[in-house]
């Protein structure tokens, strides 16, 4: 992944529900939201609980922690700047905190070393002011 | 007291490349042929169900084919959408709110678009798409991540998954419309370039054009006609989410209660099932969907398929006019299941002919295994 320019037709237009996440990510910081009511958290923002349905939601800030749940190596997308990218993966990460799973590019794993059960940890890419994207790696 | 609902008409248009039509000069063809194979007329369509990739699909149908419908349905949800309309077309007939429906679909993604469907679409970045679609993961990736999990829980293999297409091919060598028709092995399968691990070419449907339309009616009108009547015997859909980051379980889908509900409905058993009418986009698809339908037991898809019994004289022949894998697929595959399915019943199909088929089952997959339809179909009715 080169460090140009973040290509704009790749960056989410920042709604007042997913500005927390994004900001969040442009400080570093992982923020999921957890159901005050059931407990459990969710990725991505919503106005009600996933699980419970209720609207005690709160933001946290998760820990970045998780486990590869799954991942495939993507080795064709004919859509800039991905199609440089090939091959990479993308994992779909189980966060510690219960409940919660996320989609994410893992730059640094190769296709090679990439693993079910592996345990991971988010970094984050900035790509402008607002937003930034959170990648995950293999945790030390 | 409620009306049994047959389907009497099926018709398929051109294809697999249709350069010179579009999208709904298929759709028209397709309707064309659908009346043709029945012998009723434009004026007797009273209700139409279509979906397309834009507003009011079936309403610009309508219109293009100078019809007024009294029942519409534009219900659109993925590849599947074609199960769920058939489902509420065959209720509200029961319930006498319309007797006669053309349900009908065309596309040209191969012509309008290549062969980059699943590898190369850029999406409206709104909803889960704002934090998916940034990883750079595809259509393609989503299904991979599912299948994935499966080899890895159940120690599912890529020659199982491999032996789907090979199968489903052999099915498309006697049909002579379909668009791949040379056998292929497992080795074949597992050295087409990986598109997304553990997914290779092989292992996903074609792109094509290609339209196609079903009409239903009443028993009491499906009586005069040509055919033997096929009556829909049960249907239920359902989903389970819409990205596959949200995807509960990543190794059973929506088919595990969509399926359960229209045998009950039908008053079947998987044992029952002659012929298997299943939405191939991916050869994990058709694994995990036996495994959901209980074909098979969750785990067991991987040998239950690379046991044969997929192919015509095996224990479930599946996809036999060569299904997405190696037929057609313009984008959204699900009314071309329900018209294979009927074409087993009435014994029309040729080199390809489940000898003696009475029960059918066409199962739609839409979106990223995210909507689920179930239809049975059978030479006779359930009461």
């Amino acid at each position: 992944m080169s460090d140009t320019a973040v290509p704009r037709h790749i960056i989410p237009r920042v709604t007042p529900e997913s500005v927390e996440y994004f900001a969040g990510a442009v400080r570093g910081e992982l923020r999921i939201q957890r159901c005050t009511t059931c407990s459990k958290h969710q990725h991505y923002a919503r106005l009600l609980c996933s699980h419970c349905g209720a609207e005690t939601l709160e933001w946290v800030t998760a820990s970045g922690r998780g486990t590869v749940h799954s991942f495939t190596v993507i080795r064709q997308n004919g859509v800039p700047p991905f199609d440089e990218w090939v091959p990479f993966v993308v994992a779909l990460v189980e966060l510690e905190e219960e409940g919660a799973r996320i989609l994410a590019t893992m730059p640094s794993v190769t296709p090679e070393d990439a693993r079910i059960g592996m345990q991971v940890i988010a970094e984050f890419r900035p790509a402008t002011d607002e937003v930034a994207f959170v990648d995950f790696r293999a945790a030390p | 007291m409620s009306r049994r609902v047959c389907v009497v008409g099926v018709g398929l248009s051109d294809s697999p490349r249709t350069p010179e039509m579009t999208p709904r000069m298929l759709e028209a063809q397709a309707f064309r042929r659908a009346l043709d194979d029945c012998g009723l007329e434009k004026g007797d369509i009273d209700g139409l169900a279509s979906a397309g990739y834009g507003g009011m699909h079936e309403v610009q149908l309508a219109e293009y084919l100078g019809l007024r419908p009294h029942w519409l349905d534009s219900t659109s949800c993925g590849g599947s959408s074609f199960e769920f309309q058939t489902h509420h077309a065959y209720r509200a007939i029961e319930a006498g709110d319309v007797d006669t429906v053309a349900i009908v679909y065309g596309n040209t993604q191969l012509s309008t678009s290549g062969r980059s469907l699943g590898t190369g679409q850029q999406f409206q970045l709104t909803g889960p798409w704002a934090y998916e679609f940034p990883t750079g993961i595809t259509l393609v990736g989503c299904y991979a991540l599912a299948a994935q999990r499966h080899l890895h829980d159940y120690g599912t293999t890529p020659e199982q998954l491999a032996s789907i297409a090979v199968q489903i091919r052999e099915h498309a060598g006697r049909n002579p419309d379909a668009m791949y028709r040379e056998p292929i092995t497992v080795d074949d399968v597992l050295s087409s370039k990986l598109v997304a691990d553990p997914l290779h070419k092989l292992d996903c449907c074609v792109i094509s054009d290609g339209g196609c339309a079903l009409i239903l009616t009443t028993e009491e009108r499906a009586r005069s006609l040509p055919h033997e009547p096929v009556y829909v015997r049960g249907a239920a859909g359902g989903s389970t989410h819409h990205s596959v980051q949200a995807m509960p379980d990543l190794t059973s889908t929506a088919a595990a209660f969509t399926g359960p509900k229209a045998f009950a409905e039908a008053g079947i058993t998987p044992a029952d099932v002659d012929t298997f009418q299943m939405y191939d986009s991916f050869t994990y698809t058709v694994l995990v969907c036996l495994e959901d339908l209980g074909f098979c037991a969750k785990g067991e898809g991987g040998p239950f398929a690379e046991s044969g019994a997929l192919r015509l004289g095996g224990a479930l022949p599946t996809n036999t006019d060569g299904g997405g894998l190696s037929n057609t697929h313009p984008g959204m595959r699900g009314l071309f299941l329900l018209c294979e399915a009927t074409r087993q019943l009435r014994g029309d199909a040729g080199d390809r002919q489940v000898e003696g088929a009475e029960t059918a089952v066409a199962h739609g997959s839409g979106g990223w295994l995210s909507t689920m339809g179930t239809v049975v179909l059978g030479t006779v009715p359930v009461r």
